[in-house]
């Protein structure tokens, strides 16, 4: 151990030392004039860019459109990864016994799979348009405080690192530190008496990454609320940046919860306290801290893909969303009853029944500003003059999933169906039909709807509607065998089930599993697709010379942020030359 | 002027400092509840540092220095109140560094704090005497 500590002191003390010197190489700290606005007047150093180059770029930016562009690739990265676990799984189930997995791995793959998806693709994916767009939509030069927000993002490679850290640590350590076996619930006591480092490696991790939403949701408030346009007010605010407001707003009540909730468990494992045994407060305990979290965590990520859906759908069937203000009024609805709701996840605990009714009667109340959107949306299109381009045709495909995802959400509400399906594929398929269905539907739509703007180039469209179509049957075939599996009586969680024919008919539920993996095939091709057509096109695809390019001022539509395309399409041209394109643009802005 | 410029003022939308905040922050995590000495002590020196730096940077402090004493006070100060509270006082012995799991991570934030303190201290008065 001492040499050990040796080495890694040593280790730390050269860090220390070697960015010690690469700050002072970089940076002259003598030379702060207090709140720079601009150039200074020291003659040869006239400030024409505002960026350095290469990837210092990169790694010391604090322009919004660039950390929303991190953000962006961060996210699809992590998407990625989460979807080789998730291909790993859906192979391991083809057949009863396991067709490629030891139990052990099974559990940490899916373990990792939830954390991965929900924690670094759905918070950072949204984080990437909310950070591109909203200081677009609304009128602001950045956003309120530009290193706050790149030290949020700047935590979440770290993050990555420990949440995954078992899976590199497990070979090098002759399997002493081994990934966690927790399920994305953590659920005491599982979760305390598994005594694997990589559990603590990976709750830092969590933490770490719930540290960075909240500074992402600070920032966001602040700058919705100070860094408005003059003539952006309450009343004409665009929807999605409504729904960010509602979304950060959730993630301040209920990610600094989780934190905490995770040192109490960190310090349990390590430092022998008592907040979840059942001397102290009880393994309970942890159920309700983390639901209380966790309930609103999911509308954390389903609100800012709604007032995504909100923004792109009207632009496609050439009519105003109908009835905004309800749009607007249900998101809060939201907001708030989302933290009513938690102890459904709950309700075969054996909490008190009067308990267990009350947040049946709120979970079922949910439902109902949910509905209000949905019908919205479909009013939205009736009698449009639609057009079926692949941001529409995933925006389409949102409600579509969304309605089976919230009805079964809502059946699941009511406590006596809840009693027969909890913890079994249903709920599996629930929630899928809703993050897969419809958070990353409406991902893809905003990547497909935006791609002009951040890229300066278009798609390929036959791409782009093979992803739709892949993605919009690979979800529903593998998410609807897993409704069909939960009622058969499937349990979820297990790496195998080679069980008695008295729980469940093995041959059908085997057929099922079979149907869900065919299924999750299709969406793997399918996401295949997005990623060549995206980096491809971003390469090599056509350069838009039109600031319109979906014909949006037909109908009056033209939003902020294709105006700024317009604008900034308008210097280059100008001004000629790629490499002047970013002084240009900035130039008029750097000296107000 | 022989004064160079520096990175955050040639180039109006960057800084150096937010990825150092963010590796600080999580080096000190790292090593505060894994129980890894140094990995705290230099994860929070590190952490410390790049606040001091960025406040200054953005001009919410005109110097470094007094920011670095303040943190490194504070996180002495509070480590050491856990301590007192939450220890017999047969634990404050120095076989004990490296033995009880927390005096050994308390320790190490009260070391990272005291360095920063020292730290803050020389930068200071090195600038005061050079000018
Ligand atoms: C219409 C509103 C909704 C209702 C009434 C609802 C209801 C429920 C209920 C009762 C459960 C617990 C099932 C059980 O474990 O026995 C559940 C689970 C779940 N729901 Fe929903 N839901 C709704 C919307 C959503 C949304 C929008 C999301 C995601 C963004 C979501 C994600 C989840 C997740 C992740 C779980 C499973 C948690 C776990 O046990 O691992 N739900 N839902
Ligand atoms: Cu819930």
């Amino acid at each position: 151990m001492a040499a050990g500590d040796l080495v890694l002191t040593g280790l730390m003390a050269v860090l220390l030392v070697g960015i010690a010197a690469l700050l002072t190489r970089i940076e002259n700290w003598r030379s702060y004039t207090p709140l720079a606005g601009g150039g200074t007047a020291t003659g040869e150093t006239v400030v024409h860019r505002e960026k350095p180059a290469g990837i210092v770029r990169w790694l010391t930016t604090v322009d919004h459109k660039d950390i929303g562009l991190l953000y962006g690739v961060y996210a699809v990265i992590a998407f990625a990864v989460g979807g080789i676990m998730a291909m790993l799984i859906r192979l391991q189930l083809v057949t009863p016994g396991g067709a490629l997995l030891g139990a052990n791995a099974y559990n940490s793959i899916l373990t990792s799979h939830g954390i991965t998806m929900l924690f670094l693709f759905g918070t950072p994916i949204i984080a990437a348009f909310a950070n591109y767009f909203i200081p677009l939509l609304i009128g602001a030069d950045d956003m309120a405080f530009p290193r706050i927000n790149a030290i949020a993002f700047w935590l979440l490679p770290p993050a990555a690192l420990l949440i995954w850290a078992g899976f590199f640590l497990a070979p090098v350590t002759e399997n002493m530190i081994e990934p966690a076996q927790t399920a994305w619930t953590m659920y005491t006591p599982l979760s305390v008496e598994q005594t694997n480092p990589g559990v603590d490696l990976m709750l830092l991790g969590l933490h770490l990454s719930g540290v960075a939403a909240t500074m992402g949701a600070i920032n966001f408030i602040a700058t919705v609320f100070t860094e408005r346009a003059e003539e952006v007010t309450w009343a004409n605010l665009d929807i999605f940046s409504w729904t960010i407001l509602t979304q950060s707003a959730l993630i301040l009540f209920a990610f600094p919860l989780l934190g905490s909730a995770i040192v109490m468990l960190l310090l349990d494992r390590n430092l022998a306290t008592t907040f979840f045994a059942v001397e102290g407060g009880g393994p309970l305990l942890w159920q309700h801290l983390f639901w209380f979290f966790g309930h609103p965590e999911v509308y954390i990520l389903v609100l800012p893909p709604m007032g995504l859906v909100s923004l792109i759908l009207p632009k496609f069937a050439g009519r105003k969303l109908f009835g905004f203000k309800f749009v607007v009024y249900s998101t809060l609805a939201i907001g708030v009853l989302s933290f009513g709701v938690w102890a459904h996840h709950m309700f075969s605990t054996g909490m008190d029944p009067r308990l267990r009714a009350s947040f049946m009667a709120v979970s079922l109340a949910i439902a109902i500003p949910s509905a209000v959107k949905t019908f919205n949306w479909i009013t939205t299109m009736w009698n449009g003059r639609l057009r079926l381009t692949s941001p529409m045709l995933f925006c389409i495909g949102f409600i579509s999933n969304f309605i089976i995802g919230g009805v079964t959400g809502v059946f699941l509400a009511a406590i006596p169906v809840d009693l027969v399906l909890h913890d079994t594929y249903y709920v599996v398929g629930h929630f899928h039909y809703i993050v897969m269905g419809a958070i990353g539907f409406a991902a893809f739509a905003g990547i497909y709807y935006w791609f002009p703007v951040f890229t300066g180039r278009m798609y390929q469209r036959t791409l782009g509607k093979a992803h739709f179509w892949l993605s919009m049957i690979g979800t529903n075939v593998t998410f609807f065998a897993m409704l069909a599996l939960g009622y058969l009586g499937m349990p979820r969680r297990y790496a195998t089930y080679q069980f008695d024919g008295a729980i469940a008919p093995l041959a059908q539920v085997q057929t099922y599993h079979l149907l869900a993996t065919v299924g999750a095939v299709l969406l793997f091709v399918g996401q295949l697709i997005f990623v060549w057509n995206v980096v491809q096109s971003w390469l090599e695809g056509p350069k838009v010379e039109d600031g319109d390019p979906w014909d949006l001022e037909r109908d009056g539509m033209l939003d902020r942020e294709f105006q700024w395309f317009d604008r900034k399409l308008e210097t280059a041209v100008t001004d000629g030359g790629e490499d002047e394109e970013q002084s240009a643009l900035t130039g008029a802005r750097s000296d107000d | 002027m022989e004064e160079q410029p520096g990175l955050s003022d040639q180039y109006r939308m960057s800084s150096p400092w937010p990825v150092f905040v963010a590796l600080g922050l999580a080096l000190s995590e790292i090593g505060v509840f894994i129980g890894l000495f140094p990995v705290a002590v230099f994860g929070l020196i590190l952490f410390g540092g790049s606040v001091a730096g960025i406040l200054t940077e953005s001009g919410y402090a005109t110097r470094p220095w007094p920011t670095l004493v303040g943190i490194g006070v504070l996180l002495a100060v509070l480590a050491a109140l856990v301590a007192v509270l939450q220890l017999p006082t047969s634990a404050f012995t120095l076989a004990n560094v490296g033995e009880g799991p927390l005096f050994t991570r308390l320790v190490a934030v009260v070391v990272a704090g005291a360095v920063m303190v020292a730290m803050g201290g020389a930068g200071s008065v090195a600038e005061q005497t050079k000018v």
